[in-house]
């Protein structure tokens, strides 16, 4: 397998995970679809210093995670785009239209923590274990387990308030 | 909405064909160097202030000679050191963004750059601004002298002006700055002192 075939697998394999956190990040499809694009370089570019310290999937959402960081930097640069409600109406090349209203409330709730909270939930919700979210985030295992802890208890507290 | 719907959400959330279909075409575009990273787009307004900078130092520097009294000379001086400032400023910016494009790191450390940079940026607003007034009254002053030959600072309206127009222009910033920058500021500050060991 050469490394086009393998890269590609690789992006075959962790695709779906990249395609959420671009949403998670942007408010646009055009934003999500060129923070997938930025990802996808980004990983390419760096796909020969990946040392198989961490497994490949670790690396790739850790990437992932920090080009996104990396982007919302770059859009607060930029002249604000449009709205999400706005480019719906208007774009009929959205997602499937049946999930949108559940994950438009999905945002709501995440876009209320911060960007580590953030990040943590996401690779919670990704079914990630305690070990793989810590090597990804850089922070103990304990840590992890007290954070999310936190996390769930103020996204209860958030949901309760919004009912 | 409970946290195991936010959950479900997570995982129903689908990547659609016509998707994938960008992405396979997209890997295909970048093994061909065809795809152009936007990231380095980020660094282009810096340095075009940067080169704007040192042009008009360089201006200033070839035209100091029409300056004949001490006081348009200090003057020029003065521009000069507020514009390398400032090119130094956008250098400096810039380093720290080349610093941060460093994907392999781990997130928190990631994160940890960011809320630094972005406390610091903040933190310069202020000083960048107040730097650009100054620049902004020794400008007038030596186009008026280089392009018409007059000492505008001999007028009493240039100085009254100069001075009303920046204590209000400052102190209007200042309180602007305060309350934009403030949420944002706080946030980073709480940020980083999250993510201390």
């Amino acid at each position: 397998m050469d490394k086009k075939d393998l890269f590609i697998s690789a992006i075959k394999d962790n695709e779906s995970f990249i395609y959420k956190i671009a949403s998670v990040y942007t408010n646009t499809i055009e934003d999500r679809n060129d923070l997938v694009q930025e990802i996808i370089y980004q990983l390419w570019k760096s796909f020969d210093s990946f040392n198989q310290k961490s497994s490949l999937s670790t690396w790739m959402y850790r990437v992932a995670l920090n080009v996104s960081l990396y982007q919302l930097k770059l859009s607060k640069k930029r002249i604000s785009t449009i709205p999400i409600d706005e480019h719906l109406l208007n774009n009929r090349e959205t997602d499937n239209s049946e999930n949108d209203e559940a994950w438009k409330l999905f945002k709501q709730q995440i876009d209320n923590l911060n960007l580590l909270d953030k990040a943590i939930v996401m690779l919670y919700f990704d079914n990630k274990s305690y070990d793989e979210i810590a090597e990804i985030i850089g922070i103990s295992k304990s840590n992890v387990g007290t954070k999310l802890l936190r996390i769930k208890e103020k996204l209860k507290s958030q949901i309760n308030k919004t009912r | 909405m409970e946290l195991d719907d936010l959950k479900n959400t997570w995982h129903n959330r689908s990547v659609q064909a016509q998707q994938q279909n960008v992405t396979f075409k997209l890997i295909d575009e970048m093994t061909q160097i065809k795809y152009h990273s936007k990231i380095k787009r980020i660094a282009y307004p810096e340095i075009v202030g940067s080169i704007i900078c040192l042009m008009a130092t360089i201006f200033i520097a070839l035209n100091f000679y029409k300056l004949d009294t001490l006081f348009l000379q200090s003057v020029g001086i003065l521009s000069i050191i507020v514009l390398l400032t400032l090119s130094i400023l956008s250098f400096w910016s810039l380093r720290h963004l080349k610093m941060i494009n460093d994907f392999n790191v781990s997130y928190s450390e990631a994160l940890k750059r960011f809320a630094t940079q972005k406390v610091k940026f903040y933190k310069l607003q202020k000083v960048n601004m107040t730097l650009c007034y100054v620049l902004l009254v020794t400008t007038i002053i030596l186009l008026s002298k280089f392009f018409s030959g007059k000492d505008i600072t001999g007028s009493n309206y240039f100085w009254t002006f100069s001075f009303s127009f920046g204590y209000v222009f400052l102190l209007f910033f200042s309180r602007f700055v305060t309350r934009f920058y403030k949420d944002t500021l706080k946030k980073s500050e709480e940020l980083l002192q999250e993510l201390q060991p």
